[in-house]
């Protein structure tokens, strides 16, 4: 982890292909994707779940359309949609709010939502930017707990945070990026062992 | 079933943006109405030259010693000719009750030349389907046996034909400047709406929707409203049509030019075939266009 503005985010938006790369490759799960065409940048982003700082949720749809639209794009079958949806909003604990909209949503909530829609296809990798950027202290370590959960389910949960607290407490591997390079990489580290 | 839900989210927002389908109707329809209304001139306009073409023709006079039989033969080997319209006999009786009418009251300059003494020979009318071959039937006609003569009227032919590629050149130019007209109006009105909901689309690109998962609801949208305005255009055309065909029919120019308008249901398919085109075509391509500056993330 690290400080703002020292290229986590460039490094969310390489792994994502939203950013190219000037230098060097980028392997995610032993394949190169350095070179990728941008035709096949969709699939990319469907193998690993995404979760944003301001949530991304479509504003138009209820809860569960947000969730399922993610299923529709990998041509899951309508009986696949009907049997996982309420199976991922149940895991975030959010099967009562089904049929709300985003705006009707807490932050907090609007995150769970969020980690479903990641979570619906099951990724082997969840990338996380900030995810906790938006929230209060208490909702925070509610989403952090989630993905605590889910990574002992085990899915990797990639996260970029400048949050002290919850890299401190969560004791998981951490590495430091300050001016685009990774100056540290600790098995069960907190945010400033080694300084 | 990926495609029925790429149907249903295009159906969804055209009821969702209630405002931006309204403004993307409205302007199709104007479009579409200045298209419909010239195209229904210049419809007339043509079936109109066409009805005076045909009335024009050309006077193959026939050999005073031609038989009956000869006579005959003649019509029927003008009639097999390609671009004949009519062939109308007019006998030597009739050719010379024709100049006595024409005489009126010096009539009496034509006595002595009745019955065996008629001078005046006995001819066909021949009219034509397609003007621009004048000249070439002339040609054939005149080697057929027993022609004496031939007059056409020559030049109210070649005017007739410059105003008609004139006026043919001109509705056509006009409707393809209307054309671009409309695609650029609709083109942009869809950028509008493109624009609008360029959020929810980056939105989509993050999870994983091919350009084409994106693409597809936004150009069904398209094609819907493009279909509606084409509905809604035809019923405003067709109404405006018949106003204005029975003010014209009740003022009797077209009768004295021996010319009738066309009705609305001759060419209803030709507009709503047209408009049908207009509206998908625009609405897809209209949709593609707009979409592809947002697909870039």
């Amino acid at each position: 982890m690290e400080h703002l503005a020292h290229g986590k985010s460039t490094l969310i938006k390489l792994i994502l292909k939203e950013e190219e790369v000037s230098r060097g490759n980028i392997i995610i799960n032993g394949k190169d994707i350095t070179y990728l065409k941008p035709r096949r940048v969709p699939y990319l982003r469907r193998s690993m779940g995404v979760v944003f700082q301001d949530f991304r949720l479509l504003p138009d749809k209820t809860v569960y359309e947000n969730v399922a639209f993610a299923m529709y794009i990998v041509k899951a079958t309508p009986k696949h949609i009907r049997r996982q949806v309420p199976m991922v909003l149940s895991l975030v604990g959010l099967s009562n709010k089904a049929k709300m909209y985003p705006n009707e949503l807490s932050g907090g909530e609007q995150q769970r939502v969020a980690l479903a829609r990641a979570l619906v296809n099951n990724p082997t990798m969840i990338i996380a930017d900030e995810p906790t950027g938006n929230l209060d202290p208490e909702t925070a370590w509610d989403i952090m707990s989630l993905l605590n959960e889910i990574n002992s389910r085990g899915t990797t949960v990639v996260m970029a945070t400048h949050a002290k607290d919850i890299v401190d407490n969560m004791k998981k591997r951490v590495i430091e990026i300050n001016a685009g390079v990774i100056v540290r990489d600790d098995k069960k580290g907190g945010y400033d062992s080694g300084k | 079933m990926g495609s029925n839900y790429l149907i249903r989210e295009g159906i969804k927002n055209v009821f969702k943006n209630k405002k931006a389908t309204m403004i993307s109707l409205i302007t199709m329809i104007c479009a579409m109405f200045l298209f419909g209304t010239f195209f229904a001139i210049g419809e007339n306009v043509n079936s109109v030259l066409e009805q005076v073409q045909k009335s024009q023709g050309m006077e193959v006079f026939i050999q005073n010693e031609a038989t009956d039989e000869q006579t005959s033969e003649l019509e029927m080997k003008i009639k097999a000719l390609d671009g004949i319209n009519t062939v109308t006999f007019k006998s030597k009786q009739e050719a010379l009750d024709l100049m006595k009418e024409n005489l009126k009251d010096n009539q009496d300059l034509l006595e002595g030349y009745e019955g065996e003494k008629n001078i005046f020979p006995a001819s066909f009318i021949v009219t034509l389907t397609d003007l621009s071959l004048a000249t070439e039937i002339e040609a054939k006609i005149e080697t057929m046996e027993n022609v004496k003569k031939i007059t056409s009227n020559n030049d109210t032919i070649n005017t007739l034909m410059k105003i008609a590629n004139g006026i043919k050149i001109a509705i056509g130019a006009i409707s393809v400047i209307l054309l671009m007209i409309s695609i650029t109006i609709i083109a942009n009105t869809i950028r509008l709406t493109v624009h609008a909901r360029r959020k929810e689309i980056s939105i989509m690109k993050y999870v994983g929707a091919t350009n084409h998962f994106i693409r597809w609801p936004f150009i069904i949208e398209g094609i819907i409203i493009g279909v509606l305005a084409a509905g809604i255009t035809i019923l405003i055309v067709g109404a405006m049509y018949d106003f204005v065909i029975q003010a014209i029919e009740q003022s009797n120019i077209l009768q004295t030019m021996g010319v009738t308008l066309l009705q609305f249901p001759e060419i209803v398919n030709l507009i709503a075939i047209a408009y049908v085109i207009l509206g998908i075509g625009v609405g897809m391509i209209g949709s593609s266009i707009s979409m592809k500056k947002y697909l870039e993330v």
